[in-house]
């Protein structure tokens, strides 16, 4: 008897309890991130500590699927709340109607140190001039160098322009049998070599697609210069140092690159902060105690051309959310400077105060000279092709070039035909 | 493990045919587990041991894996892929019986018809098929996923099937109905054991691909605890790097528990009993 | 009367559920390839442009190349390979001598393993073995078979070799193991009979063993077709349809079109063209070759 009645209360305090519950419910909205859960684990307890009455379901996928996936959801009036973009989706998917303007949240209710001190602005914008992205991280690439194997090679001074480059690279493959650049030259639609590419033509003053002062878009390379730069690559594949497995790697962070950078058979690479963090970290993992033989330095930049990107992730909030207040004040937060001071620490802000706090330490040196020398993506982003598209075409033809399937000229002349065909085809 | 039956009326081989099926066997077996063991190997070394060779033994690669919610997607997995795996097996064993057994209208075209959905490149069919789950509410719920998987296994399993069938003989269902028993009883006493094998072929070929599967499961599964395994080891394949100690020990685990599951049933294929049925 | 009840009630759930599941999407497609639809449009939906998608494929300059890639080396070597071999292993571990070296079912389990590796891992493996230090280079050089590593991936003389070993890999346990089981399906008393009448070991596999593979190698040529044909994941993550466009294939050029290029319009009208291809083969397939062995019995 006493039991049964001690258990009808035990239930009945369960139901006030979860009624009370119910009454102060919290709001959850669904973030979801591209990158390692770990990385924000830290930073989405400390918002819902702040904010007891809003809840973070985190969702995870990886970038090379996030914005199909995104786009379709929007689509059909579903998705997460808040998502991870990369700077260049923003426009198309703020044209394709499927993200929240954030003008009026600006207006109101700025992040602290105002929209102003945002990089990649631009991107962040759609073509009707509304904002859709707040800029979220920033990261730029780097030559990365091991200096033990220039020294063998008789190299002191690191290369500073690309034909410095090209003889050291040489001469360390003649003097050591090691790779010298040993850059990813696959040809698949995210290949690497679109950036080499692109720093290329940046640092010689050109660009892909360049907008006219009167707003509209034409190419800013001729059939010559983009021929120039396929040649200048494909000497690195000729001459050998360079191996020629590397036509089939296409991500700076592939494991033989990566591995022959750690092993000291590769003296030179390409690559972003994050992919030469793990390759220290790797080297000191089969190494320990030894220092490390690495250093980084930004790409070939005569006459202060630009010669990296300005490149990066923005939050967006998704045209469907129920809860746009609260989904706002979570990438407010998410973009606040103790976010990036206590918690996430592996992307650098994208705020150019914040930027000039970081310490980037003696390995990163380099990316922080890089970022002087970087520029975003700009017209190629609000252009009329996508730039997936110029991409894909991009590290398709050089992967003609540089294999020996045709020659660079005709290669470089289709490859800008067909984007002047798009082009034409868009408006 | 019992031998298969034929094995025991042939000749026995001579030492040249027993050494040259030694070699051959040896030479198969290396290269379907070789990579495996790279894998196996690699999963207990720093990085997988990709980046450099001289890694030290560790199992952060485990712990790590299952920190980011392994445990949670072999369940899914499982009850996903086991549900999935039973439906089709079941529609596939009623259909194809229907197909081997009867003369109807429109049969040839129905039979053809099946494979109606395995001519279309299932990537295009990626978007038509989300909209039409949307609609249904069918996204981020296992009954959408076990639906998907089953209609995607069973065309294979009914041609299969039927593709067994076709070997044993009317007469064994005839003789059995003569005697009394109905359709349902001759399926399940009768055609069921004979057909063991085969079930056993098409259950595996129905489960492993639901186990493996990475296309739907991306689109239509997106709460982290709904995922699938296949979701759960791509986490690892990042923007700018890959984290291959956690790729291969996920990797590993996904194997493993097929080994789990089918160890038992292989071992229950005796085929002794195909030998009683016939007579 | 029975008989109609009970063949409709074995085929309902199956032919309900593939209409659903196929009926609607399919037409969807179909619907789309009419249009220029694009994954950034999906909201607003597409224009209708006609047959233009289509006329624009087969005007298309890099089709024939394509065309040989899927139809050559993607389906035709990878699945008359794939049988062959499978075959072969099925055959090898139905031996006397397989038992007696008690090799058979240890076979049996490490056939799982390539099976139960999701393709990406096992792109990723093999990727690694034929790196330019990978085990297979090492083992070539040492063997002397080579002096210089081959590119296997980057080189247009083995690029596409490489891929179809790497499909071999993942898919040849399927066919291997379902071949093994009809093989285990042949009753005792057929060898015993071949035997009274004195048949010699070839004897009685040309005429007891083949017959009851037959079925079951006609359904795994035919579903392999589709599967290779049909299949962009090995080729996509193992080169990138590289090097340039050297391997690229029809399924590869969908997911390029769709997901890079965003023209949904486009890609659904190349699934189309690739569906009727397989559609025709499927039905011809059906009525030419394996019309004997199951359509007569139907």
């Amino acid at each position: 008897m006493l039991k049964s009645l001690a258990a009808a209360l035990v239930v009945s305090a369960a139901m006030l309890g979860s009624i009370r519950a119910a009454a102060a419910d919290p709001v959850t909205i669904t973030f979801r991130f591209n990158d390692t859960e770990q990385e924000v684990r830290g930073a989405i307890d400390e918002f819902q500590k702040e904010n007891p009455d809003i809840k973070v379901d985190l969702q995870r996928i990886g970038w090379k699927d996030a914005r199909n996936q995104f786009l379709r959801e929007a689509a059909v009036g579903q998705g997460p709340d808040v998502q991870h973009s990369a700077q260049v989706w923003v426009t198309e998917m703020g044209d394709a109607g499927a993200l929240l303007p954030l003008d009026n949240f600006l207006k109101k209710d700025p992040p602290s140190n105002g929209f102003a001190d945002f990089v990649a602005q631009d991107l962040a914008k759609g073509k009707d001039g509304h904002v859709y992205g707040l800029p979220w991280t920033t990261d730029t690439w780097a030559m990365v160098y091991r200096t033990d194997l220039l020294k063998q090679a008789g190299i002191d001074k690191l290369p500073q322009s690309w034909d410095d480059l090209r003889a050291d690279s040489a001469a360390v493959y003649k003097k050591t049998g090691k790779a010298g650049f040993g850059f990813p030259a696959g040809s698949s639609a995210s290949g690497a070599i679109w950036f080499l590419a692109n720093f290329y033509w940046w640092s010689h003053g050109k660009a892909l697609i360049v907008q006219k002062a009167d707003g509209s878009y034409a190419l800013g390379v001729t059939v010559d210069d983009v021929a120039d730069a396929m040649k200048y690559f494909k000497q690195y594949m000729d001459g050998g140092d360079n191996p020629q497995s590397n036509l089939a790697a296409s991500d700076a962070h592939d494991p033989s690159i990566m591995q022959a950078l750690v092993t000291g058979n590769q003296a030179m690479g390409a690559m972003p902060p994050n992919t030469y963090k793990e390759i220290i970290k790797a080297y000191e993992d089969a190494n320990p105690g030894k220092p490390v033989p690495f250093v980084s330095a930004p790409f070939p930049h005569p006459d202060d051309t630009k010669s990296s990107m300005f490149g990066g992730r923005m939050l967006v909030i998704n045209a469907n959310t129920k809860h746009p207040e609260q989904a706002w004040k979570f990438v407010k937060f998410m973009a606040s400077e103790q976010v990036f001071a206590k918690y996430y620490r592996t992307q650098f802000p994208a705020q150019n105060s914040l930027l000039k706090k970081i310490d980037f330490g003696a390995p990163l040196k380099g990316f922080a000279e890089q970022f002087e020398y970087a520029r975003t993506w700009g017209p190629y982003a609000s252009g009329p092709v996508p730039i997936g598209t110029m991409w894909n075409l991009t590290d398709r033809a050089f992967g003609t070039a540089l294999s020996g399937q045709s020659k660079p000229e005709e290669a470089a002349k289709g490859l800008l035909q067909e984007i002047e065909k798009q082009m034409a085809a868009k408006g | 493990m019992s031998a298969p039956a034929s094995s025991r009326h042939w000749r026995d081989p001579g030492p040249t045919a027993l050494a040259v099926s030694a070699v051959l066997a040896v030479v198969v077996l290396f290269v379907m587990v070789y990579p495996a063991v790279y894998v196996l190997i690699g999963s207990f070394r720093p990085g997988g041991g990709l980046l450099s060779a001289t890694g030290t033994f560790t199992f952060r690669n485990y712990v790590r894996i299952f920190q980011s919610g392994f445990g949670r997607f072999i369940v899914n997995s499982l009850v996903i892929c086991v549900a999935a795996t039973l439906a089709s097996t079941v529609l596939s064993i009623m259909a194809a019986y229907a197909f081997s057994r009867f003369d109807f209208r429109f049969k040839r075209a129905l039979f053809t018809g099946i494979l109606f959905g395995q001519v279309f490149p299932w990537i295009v069919l990626i978007n038509p098929l989300f909209v039409a789950f949307a609609t249904m509410h069918l996204i981020n719920s296992y009954i959408g996923m076990i639906l998907t998987y089953t209609a995607f296994t069973v065309p294979f399993s009914v041609y299969m099937l039927v593709g067994y069938l076709v070997t044993v003989p009317k007469s064994l269902d005839e003789a059995a109905i003569i005697d009394g028993a109905s359709r349902w009883q001759v399926i399940w006493y009768i055609i069921c054991p004979v057909m063991l094998p085969g079930f056993v072929a098409t259950a595996t070929y129905a489960f492993l691909l639901c186990w493996t599967e990475y296309l739907f499961a991306l689109a239509f599964l997106t709460q982290t605890d709904l995922k699938t395994l296949p979701l759960g080891l791509y986490q690892f394949f990042g923007e700018d790097n890959v984290d291959w100690g956690a790729v291969m020990a996920a990797s590993v685990v996904t194997t493993l528990p097929v080994f789990l599951l089918f160890l038992p049933i292989q071992g229950r294929i005796s085929p002794g009993r195909i030998a009683g049925a016939v007579k | 009367m029975r008989d109609r009840l009970f063949i409709t009630t074995m085929l309902l759930p199956t032919v309900v559920l593939l209409l659903l599941f196929y009926g609607y999407p399919i037409f969807d497609n179909l619907k789309i390839s009419f249009t220029d639809l694009s994954l950034l449009g999906m909201k607003r939906g597409g224009n209708w442009v006609g047959l233009a998608n289509y006329r624009e494929l087969f005007r298309s300059g890099d089709l024939g190349h394509i065309l040989f890639n899927t139809f050559i080396w993607l389906t035709a070597t990878s699945v008359i390979l794939r049988l062959l071999i499978g075959l072969g292993i099925a055959l090898l571990l139905n031996t006397r001598a397989m038992k007696l070296l008690r090799l058979a079912a240890v076979s049996r389990f490490a056939l799982l393993i390539p099976w139960a590796t999701p393709p990406i891992v096992a792109v990723v493996i093999w990727r690694f073995l034929l790196e330019r230090n990978g085990a297979v280079n090492e083992a070539l050089i040492k063997l002397g078979v080579v002096d210089h590593p081959i590119a296997f991936l980057a080189d247009m003389r083995t690029v596409w070799p490489s891929l179809v070993a790497i499909m071999l890999w993942n898919t040849v346990p399927l066919i291997a193991l379902s071949l093994l089981s009809s093989l285990q399906t042949v009753p005792d008393e057929y060898y015993e009979a071949a035997e009274l009448d004195g048949a010699t070991n070839w004897q009685k596999f040309r005429f007891v063993t083949l017959p009851f593979l037959m079925p079951a190698m006609l359904v795994l040529g035919l579903m392999s077709v589709f599967w290779s044909f049909n299949n962009f994941v090995y080729v996509w993550l193992a080169t990138g349809a590289g090097p340039g466009t050297y391997t690229n294939v029809l399924a590869t050029e969908v997911y390029l079109k769709a997901f890079i290029d965003f023209r949904l319009g486009y890609s659904s009208a190349i699934g189309m063209v690739m569906a009727v291809i397989m559609g025709a083969f499927g039905i011809l397939y059906l009525r030419l070759v394996a019309r004997q062995q199951l359509e007569e019995t139907l």
